[in-house]
Parts: C-alpha cells; structure tokens; sequence
C-alpha cells in the first residue's frame, strides 16, 4: 500500500506521547483549566465553556499496570488499569477536574480508586439513564445542569447560556473540520490512512480544541495537496470499545486493509455530528447531542440501532470488511459483539473479532490475523 | 513448473517442494533466533532432498511467523490460510482443520471449495499449544514423542484440574511424588490439551472431514482424547501434518505460477 510521509501526522504522534501534551501544558500555563473524561456521553462543548478545556483521558505507551493491578482486579479491562496507573505516576496531575459516567463497572471502580487515592479538587459523575425517551432528555438535561452549576461554583467560570453558546459554536467547527477531513474517507482511494486520520482525532480530544485547530488545518490541507493512497488490498470498518494508540490500525493498514471508516468510542462516527441547537437552551441540547452521537452497548433496548449504524456505514463508505476490536474483560463489547459478528455475518458482510489488550501487544499475531482475515475475503 | 512453500514457526521451520501435484522433497528443522537463517536451513535441506538447487525453483511462498524475513519468496501469505490450503489439497473432503502449532492453535472451517469461512485463534496462552506438551514432557522426563505413545498404556489417567501450564506442572508434580505411573499422567496431559483446544475448535463449528494438522498433531494421545471430546474421527493425512503450512504455501506458489 503506498501511502506518503506527512508533517502534521508526526506532530499529533508527539501529541499522543503524552496524557498530559504540550498543548495542555500551554493552555494550563496561560491560567485555563484542564478537566479529564473518559466516556463519550460527557459533552465535551459544556467542557469548553470560558477557562475550561476537555481532555480525553488516554495512556499510550504505558508499559505495564503493576501498581493499578494491587487495586484493580484482573478481571477489570485494562484501559481502566492504564488510567490508574499513570494516575499513581502523577501523569495527569496538570489536570484540575474529572467528569466520569459510570457507563460500566470498571469505569466506576477506577472512578472509587482515584477519589481515594488521589483525592482529586473535583470529581463529578454524570449519571447517564440507559434509556433514551423524552423523560431520559429531562433526566440528562438535569444532570448537566447540576455538572454545569458545579464547575461555575468550584472554578468561578461563566456557564451561562451565551457561554455555552460560544462554547457549542467552537466545538461544532472543529467537529464539522475532522468530520469533513474523515469523509475523503469515502473516496475510492482516499487521499489519507487510517492510522493518520486516527492519529489526528485521538490528538485532538487530548487537546485544547483552539490550540490543536491550526494543525488540524494544516493537515487537512496537506492531504488535499498530495497523492491518493493506492494499492490496498480492502477497505476496512474496526468497530468496538475505547482504542487510543493508531498503531492498532497502523498493524491492520500494513496488510493491506485500508481503514476507511470507524464506529468505536473514541472514533469519529457518529461521535462528530454537530450539536444542534434547537431553541430549547444549550444544556438541553448537549443533553440531546450526548444520545444522538453515541452508541454505546450500555444503552438499553438499542442494539438495533447500533447494527444498522454499522451497516450503513458499510454501505456509504464501501467497506469490504467488519474489524470488531474488544478490549478483554470489557462486558459492554464483549456482550454486543456476539450478536453484531452474527449480525453482519448474516447481511453477508466479512468479520474478523479481535480481543485485545488496551496497550499494543502481539504484533505478530495481529498482523496474522489480518492478512487471514483479507485472504479470506478473496483479497 | 517447480514450486516451493516455507514455513517459519516459532519452534521449527519447514519447506517442501512441489512439481505439480508430486511432492519432490520436504526438510524440516528446529527453528533459530533468526528466521532468515532457518529458512535458508530448511530450504537447502528440502532441495537436497529434491536434489535441485534454488535456480530449480520458480516460485516459492513464505508463511508463518518469520514470514516477512525469508530473503528468498516472492510472496507471503498467513499460516492459516495456508493450513487450509495444504490440508484440502491433501483431501478435498475436509471441512475442518484443528492446527496446534509450537505457540497457538488454530481452528479452521472451510467449505467445500477449501475457502476459509471462519477461523479462530488461541496465541495469548501457553496451555493448548505445543509447548504445553513440551513442558510436561520434560517435567515426566520423556522425549516429546514418547508423551503420545506411552499414553495408549493408561489405565487410570489423571484428570487435570487446571489447564493453566503453570499450575498444572504443580499437579503433575503432586501426582509424580504420589508414584503415579507416568503412562495416566500423560493420558491425563494429552486429555487436558484436548480439552482446552475442543473448545476453541467447537467455536467455528465442527463439520466433517476433520483433521488435525500442526506438530501436536504426531501425538496419537492427543488425536485420540480429541477425537473423544469433539465425537468425531480425525481423518489421518498422507503428510507429515507438521508440514501442512509448508505444503499450502506451495501449493498456493502452484497456483500463483498458474498451475490448476
């Protein structure tokens, strides 16, 4: 597969080296206000308002979970484990905030340690319904209210309408912007790799959306100068729980399978649609947007939606292949999966299940199952 | 047209050399820190046995682990797909292949044309692998070989409790100072292997022909307790099935070189 050596993928590879980047580190320096999350039904824009800054909570290039693993049982997934070890290595302590859901037990476990241990300036969870009706919105609407009223008390920042706002109207255009660069995706031979619109979109919800804008800006413009990336061998989807570290798709794209479409908690579809502001106040509408551009297997009575979501994927961007990635022990995916490989399979749409750890290992074995699963598409 | 397949495992590599569909030689050697190293090992041993030289061959296909380092193919293609095409070559009635290689096993199903329609592996732990037998062998002081054989010998074999490798040389050291005979320890080590692969066999579902392809395969112990957990004969191959990936990375170099 050729594909070509970009600037701007080597500067959000910097970015990702570190939980704590560069850019964090400037905006903190200028007296902003960094606050961690580390599931996808938080609203980001309402994490945007006046000072403050969101930031995913990631932990590549963590090298093991030894002291995680004295307060965490092995049977909890090791995204959480990661996190809570670089908690205990001081690697967010920049960070003023953190805003959980507990959208498994895990996540609600690491949550208990770090308030624990750590004993954070602020700790908020939102309580996510698993439901989604009209009484689920006012429900939601309300939590965010009470996450919002907080951060005005405890970080003396303006969380009024025209905040929010503002705040909407600055994460809709950096969503609209990665959304747009994500689409070339749907080209016969798209203009950019998987692993570097991977790269590019893990960065930026590890940044401050303003500082991290330019270089995103400048990518974009980079991939519509060069060359298309020709000779792939299949268009493929990986679909499932959180997945940081592009090289995961950097192993699938060196056999040849072009990643031309995600639909995992930390991808892009349908995690960028813009937040709609319906004239009913902002909070309601962040309360909305967090239901509509998440589909989680925690969601009750939804797996349908989540399948067909795929499906249409598939359809729309032309994928030849289903790569579904599970992070063991996780038992939202682990649970979903099961259907959704039968699922697909039925429709006649090839998939190839993967669990893994969260922290890149077994190469080999990867790339094995990979080029199998391309093989056995014919490709 | 004279092709050739080679396949790096991580415990021994293998060639074999086809000319149409007559097998001309076949070598297979212990594999080495450095997989290029084997390959060229195993493919002068495998010529000598043809007795060709390297100008003879027109094609020749790489697979397994150290397939991207063997200097002299032309193409690579996954153990698995090549399992499958090695085994259907060899008989056309298979529909499901058990590989139990050094360090992971497969399960393959295929269809009757010998597409792969589903496929699954175990490679994150040592139990159900090759050097599972390995570390039993040694702990009863046997040769590897022997672990098959002398388990058609048991009249009581164990059952292990635990199919972790690390806990269940705990128990096979237990039964050992208890004097057990070492012929229903190895019954019971062949019994637990086949157990644990079963399951991860069961999960592409099994259709008849069924072999077992991979060096565990030499194990008549294992063949035997498989053959009782999954219900179903195990259809002997004419080949050394060690040497299944091999044959399908040739056959597939065959088939490149556009020979039906």
């Amino acid at each position: 597969m050729k594909t070509a050596d970009r600037k701007a993928l080597k500067v959000f590879q910097e970015l990702l080296e570190n939980p704590v980047n560069r850019l964090v580190e400037q905006a903190a320096g200028d007296g902003r206000i960094p606050l961690g999350y580390s599931c996808s039904f938080v609203p980001e824009p309402l994490l945007m308002a006046d000072r403050l800054f969101p930031v995913r909570l990631h932990a590549t290039g963590i090298a093991g979970t030894e002291i995680a693993d004295n307060y965490l049982s092995s049977l909890v997934c090791s995204y959480t484990r990661s996190i809570l070890e670089f908690a205990f290595d001081d690697r967010y302590d920049l960070l003023q905030g953190w805003v959980f859901v507990p959208s498994c037990a895990h996540m609600q476990r690491l949550q208990d340690n770090l308030e624990y241990l750590k004993k954070p300036g602020f700790v908020h969870t939102i309580d996510v319904p698993r439901k989604v009706s009209e009484a689920t919105l006012d429900w939601m609407e309300e939590e965010l209210h009470m996450l919002s009223d907080r951060l005005a008390s405890h970080f003396q920042v303006d969380m009024g309408p025209d905040s929010l706002d503002k705040a909407i109207a600055s994460w809709n255009e950096y969503a609209e912007t990665v959304k747009a660069v994500g689409e070339l995706r749907k080209r016969p031979d798209p203009p950019l790799t998987g692993t570097e619109f991977h790269a590019m979109l893990m960065a930026s919800l590890a940044s401050p959306k303003d500082l991290i804008m330019p270089e995103i800006r400048a990518f974009r413009d980079e991939v519509e100068q060069q060359g298309d990336i020709t000779g792939h061998r299949a268009r493929l989807m990986v679909v499932g729980g959180h997945l940081h570290d592009p090289d995961f798709i950097r192993v699938i794209e060196s056999q040849g399978g072009l990643v031309v479409a995600d639909r995992f908690c930390t991808g892009s579809i349908p995690g960028l649609m813009p937040v709609e502001t319906n004239g009913r106040g902002p909070v309601r509408a962040l309360a909305e947007h967090a239901f509509r551009k998440t589909l989680c297997p925690r969601m009750m009575e939804d797996f349908d939606r989540r399948l067909q979501s795929v499906i249409d994927i598939v359809r729309e961007y032309n994928v030849d292949g289903v790569v579904i990635e599970v992070i063991k022990f996780c038992d939202l995916w682990g649970v979903d999966s099961m259907p959704l490989v039968t699922a697909l399979r039925d429709k006649g749409i090839p998939v190839l299940k993967l669990e893994r750890e969260y922290r890149l290992g077994g190469e080999g074995q990867l790339r094995t199952r990979v080029q199998a699963f391309l093989e056995s598409m014919g490709r | 047209m004279i092709a050739a397949g080679c396949d790096v495992g991580s415990l021994t590599t293998k060639a074999v050399i086809l000319n149409n569909a007559r097998l001309l030689g076949h070598a297979l050697v212990r594999s080495s820190f450095n997989p290029e190293k084997s390959a060229s090992e195993v493919m002068e041993k495998a010529l000598a046995s043809a007795r060709l030289t390297m100008d003879d061959i027109s094609l020749c296909v790489g697979t397994g682990y150290g397939r991207e380092r063997i200097g002299f193919v032309k193409k690579t293609v996954s153990e698995i797909s090549c399992h499958a095409k090695g085994a259907h070559f060899l008989q056309p009635s298979i529909r499901t292949i058990i590989d139990i290689g050094g360090q992971d096993c497969k399960a393959i199903r295929l269809d009757a044309k010998g597409e792969i329609v589903k496929f699954i592996t175990n490679d994150k732990c040592a139990s159900g692998t090759g050097r599972f037998l390995e570390v039993m062998a040694k702990l009863l002081g046997l040769e590897l070989g022997e672990l098959g054989r002398i388990s058609g010998q048991a009249t009581h074999p164990i059952t292990l409790a635990s199919t972790c490798t690390v806990w269940a040389q705990a128990e096979v050291i237990m039964h050992l100072n208890e004097g057990m005979p070492k012929a229903d320890l190895a019954a019971g080590i062949n019994e637990a292997m086949a157990a644990r692969v079963a399951i991860l066999a069961r999960s592409v579902g099994i259709e008849q022909d069924v072999c077992m392809t991979g060096g565990v395969a030499k194990n008549p112990g294992v063949v035997e307790a498989m053959e009782k957990q999954l219900g179903v004969p195990m259809r002997r191959l004419r080949l050394d099935p060690q040497l299944m990936g091999a044959l399908g990375a040739a056959v597939f170099a065959r088939e490149r070189l556009g020979v039906s």
